[in-house]
């Protein structure tokens, strides 16, 4: 007898459909073999299956039975597909008739005692099940709503399964969704007393999608800074709300109460970090690494120095294309991975660093600390801000700042303009259209000039401080040409890392 | 040279290599000995015979060996032919090999360091000999901030231009910035003072290698001195010894920036020691770059505010002449006000913002018109004035 059951397979963070083919046979002596491809964690399901379908009441076959994930050249990863093999199995065996589960995927992870338990990636695997109903563990179902607009059956058991399909009950449905719970608010801006610069840098940092680099001594409140900036960015589109959600659903990252992710995300991994977690990867699992988490949303880099440079320099590819491809012999995958990102971290490794005269390394020890970051990494950093620990006049008494609200108005409007450009954000602008849509008058190019001549800008770094101009010009609302304000204002926005170059009175000259 | 005096100066040269030799133990191995014997003595690693000669009662087995082993397969006679390959004089103390081992014209042992209390046994240069006019030891932390190094580079300019040779140790900061002044002015008049630059590494060696551009300049337009041979590498001991000879070389020694318990306060030590005045430009009592030096300035050191205090000490002019008036533009309202607010301290652009109350925009323009001006330095995001109003 055989039993055919549509599910699916996670890979990285694409579902693939899968048929779970059983075939139970009374020749030869009792067996279980389970062939297409698994890997140990869904090879394991025999003997989740078996305890289920016993805790069920209801029998496992001592007979010769054969279980083919079709088709056999993908890679069947997790526990995902025991629901479909047992309810495959019951019909092979003659235990539920093959027309109740006719149009009907399983998804859902068995326990002994035959409850169904979610999976990771129940978004991505919804995706390919075509318009089949979907019976899957309740948990998930938000998850599923969130794609397309299939008849649900959510389920606790397996006992539960078996006794709808036998017509015993009828099958649960999934209610319409409600509206979907305000997220809890995020930290606020206003909570930051002081500060202009920084707060001014977060601004310039939402509105045109720049990076951004903070310096400064331990206790300046720089991680603080950088859990703002999911305030002040605009909540995620449609798309972008699905294409965020599947990578935090298909990475186990944790979604929020009704299974859609719609503010800005904020991850913030320890440095301690290894390459694979950052971009993603693992032998067989292809999971999401902490970038592509980030997606939409802000990856947030403390200490930076302090991270291995290997794993540092795993992300200027997906820098420069928003995405990460991740390679390994079974498979490559490909993740969304277009984050803005944050980093802070100390001058040098006493931390007092910066101030001229301040610290207590050595030149060679400080600079052997910046040199952790390799140019290239360097440069992705449109803006460098130096960030000192405010005084304490600024956090007793003082009036407290603009609350985020007010800034992310700005960086709407900013954003709106970019979008106008064709751009999603005024970072993304093309070097050739840079004299079309940010054209500079006569003193804003003499200043810029001087930034060339004295070596303070790189010809590379012109470009990038171009696209700063247009979004500090953009906030102030200066729409035409860029003036000298704006450009000194964006020079500003960008200090070198001190130790990394010479005193200017110290060299030649 | 005949062949005995260039065995001797070989030896000399050979014993300069060695690992931990100080010029105390230096001394010590030649005295009443020939540099051959000293040689011969420090390469057999026999630690009995050491401690005789070095005196002291310490147990020399380890420094035994180490010489021993740094000694194996040295010959001598290579050393010095590598030395005069690379132009570089052996220069010996009168005391340890009495025959002068040079022509009358060529480099010479420096004068001032014969009767030091404890004189180099052999010296190294590159360049020039050691000139016999009026010098000044320019020295200061290597962790300087922008003003103090603005300030060693305009005394070593002026001090240079007005015929007194300018004495550092091409370290970072400070050192560097002195001898960078004293550069300017020879590429201005050609009859500026030369520099002299006294190093802990080998003279060809560049340490720290960032300077090494500024090692080639002051060997091709002065003196470069080191008690290290060729390919000696920077060894932590051999600096406090650097520190003496600049002291020893200067008639007055400068101290522009130091840190309190700097390394600059040793080459200030070794000046009291032998009667070399010291004079210190006061820093902000509130930068820890400047704490070193003000505490010399109260411990009734004289200060320096410009090159003119140092020429009057040297008695090269009798009272202090007027500074010339500086042409810059001045700055305009904002800007004056920004430089107002700066004050004297380091700050970064935050610290203005919040100082002044202009708008970001206005605070960026006026830091502009103020760097572009000549008024302020900045460096990895920090303001510094550099001139007032």
């Amino acid at each position: 007898m055989l039993g055919l059951v549509p599910s699916a397979t996670l890979l990285g963070a694409d579902g693939h459909a899968v048929t779970v083919e059983v075939h139970v046979t009374d020749g030869g002596l009792p067996s279980f073999s389970i062939v297409g491809l698994p890997d140990t964690s869904c090879r394991e399901v025999r003997d989740r299956a078996r305890a289920a379908i016993e805790s069920s009441r209801l029998t496992w076959p001592v007979k010769r039975v054969t279980v083919n994930l079709a088709p056999p050249t993908v890679r069947k990863v997790g526990s995902g597909l025991d629901l479909a093999v047992a309810v495959a199995l019951l019909v092979a065996s003659g235990q539920l008739p093959a027309e109740a589960v006719a149009g009907k995927a399983f998804i859902g992870e068995l326990g002994l005692d035959g409850r169904v338990r979610p999976v990771p990636g129940t978004v991505c695997l919804t995706e390919v099940l075509g318009d089949a109903a979907l019976v899957l563990p309740v948990e998930s179902t938000d998850e599923a709503r969130l794609v397309g607009d299939r008849v649900l059956h959510p389920v606790h058991s397996l006992a539960e399964v078996v006794a709808c399909a036998r017509g015993e009950e009828p099958w649960p449905t999934a209610g319409s969704a409600g509206p979907l719970p305000e997220p809890p608010p995020l930290p606020d801006l206003a909570d930051v007393r002081g500060q202009p610069m920084a707060r001014y840098a977060l601004e310039v940092a939402a509105a045109g999608g720049h990076h951004l680099l903070m310096l400064g001594p331990p206790g300046a409140g720089k991680t603080m800074l950088a859990s703002r900036l999911p305030s002040l960015l605009p909540p995620l589109g449609p798309a972008e709300a699905i294409e965020t959600t599947r990578i935090h659903s298909a990475g186990g990252f944790g979604l929020p109460p009704g299974g859609l992710v719609r503010v800005p995300p904020f991850r913030a991994p320890h440095h301690g970090a290894s390459s694979v977690a950052l971009v993603g990867g693992g032998t067989s699992l292809m999971r999401p690494g902490e970038i592509s988490a980030a997606t939409n949303g802000v990856l947030f880099l403390d200490e930076l120095a302090e991270f291995s440079p290997h794993v540092l320099d795993a992300l200027r590819q997906p820098l420069e294309e928003g995405v990460v491809r991740v390679a390994r012999a079974a498979a490559t995958v490909t993740f969304p991975a277009r984050f803005l990102l944050v980093a802070a971290m100390n001058p040098c490794p006493c931390g007092h660093g910066g101030q001229p005269g301040g610290c207590r390394c050595t030149e060679g020890a400080r600079l052997r600390y910046q040199r952790r970051l390799s140019g290239p990494l360097l440069d992705r950093f449109d803006l460098r801000v130096e960030v000192q620990r405010p005084r304490p006049d600024d956090l007793f008494g003082s009036e407290p700042g603009e609350a985020s609200a007010v800034v992310a108005e700005r960086v709407r409007q900013a954003r709106e303009l970019a979008r106008a450009r064709g751009v999603r954000s005024n970072a993304e602008l093309p070097a050739g259209r840079l004299d079309d849509l940010a054209p500079l008058d006569d003193a804003a190019t003499r200043l810029l000039l001087g930034a060339l001549r004295s070596g303070r800008l790189s010809a590379r770094g012109l470009h990038r401080v171009r696209r700063v101009v247009r979004t500090v010009a953009d906030l102030a609302g200066h729409p035409g040409a860029l003036g000298a304000d704006h450009v000194a204002l964006a020079l500003s926005l960008r200090v070198d890392l001190a130790g990394a170059t010479p005193h200017p009175e110290s060299v030649a000259g | 040279m005949s062949e005995p005096a260039r065995a001797q100066l070989a030896a000399l040269a050979a014993l300069a290599g060695l690992p931990a030799l100080g010029p105390r133990r230096f001394l010590a191995l030649v005295h009443h000995r020939s540099p051959l014997d000293a040689w011969a003595l420090a390469s057999a690693g026999d630690a009995a015979a050491l401690a005789r000669a070095l005196g002291g009662d310490r147990d020399l087995d380890t420094l035994a060996r180490s010489w021993r082993s740094a000694a194996d397969g040295v010959d001598p006679l290579a050393v010095l032919a590598a030395h005069e390959a690379a132009d570089v004089a052996v220069l010996a103390h009168p005391s340890v090999l009495a025959e002068p081992p040079s022509p009358p014209d060529g480099p010479r042992y420096p004068e001032r360091l014969v009767d030091d209390p404890e004189p180099p046994a052999v010296l190294f240069a590159r360049g020039g000999p050691v000139p016999a006019g009026p010098s000044v030891a320019i020295v200061g932390t290597r962790r300087c901030t922008g003003t103090g190094a603005g300030m060693a580079r305009e005394l070593g300019r002026e001090l240079a231009a007005a015929g007194v040779h300018v004495i550092s140790g091409l370290a970072l900061g400070i050192d560097g910035a002195a001898h960078r002044g004293a550069l300017d002015a020879r590429s201005g008049h050609p009859d500026a003072a030369s520099p002299i630059g006294v190093v802990g590494s080998g003279p060809d060696v560049a340490y720290p290698t960032r300077h090494r551009d500024l090692w080639e300049a002051v060997a091709a337009e002065g003196t470069l001195l080191s008690e290290a041979p060729l390919g000696a590498r920077p060894a932590g001991w051999r600096f406090p010894c650097r520190n003496r000879l600049i002291a020893a070389l200067a008639d007055v020694v400068v101290v522009v920036e130091s840190h309190a318990a700097g390394g600059s306060l040793h080459t200030v030590h070794e000046a009291i020691r032998r009667d070399v005045d010291v004079m210190a430009v006061p820093g902000s009592v509130r930068s820890p770059a400047a704490a070193g030096t003000n505490q010399l300035l109260a411990e009734g050191c004289p200060p320096v505010r410009d090159a003119g205090d140092v020429l009057v000490a040297l008695g090269l002019v009798r009272g202090r002449r007027r500074r010339p008036v500086e042409h810059r533009p001045l700055p305009g309202p904002d800007a004056a006000a920004v430089l107002d607010a700066l004050g004297w301290e380091p700050a970064t652009f935050e610290h203005l913002a919040v100082r002044c109350g202009l708008g970001l925009a206005e605070l960026a323009v006026a830091l502009e018109e103020l760097v572009a001006g000549g008024w302020v330095s900045q460096h990895g995001g920090w303001y510094e004035q550099r001139a007032t109003a």
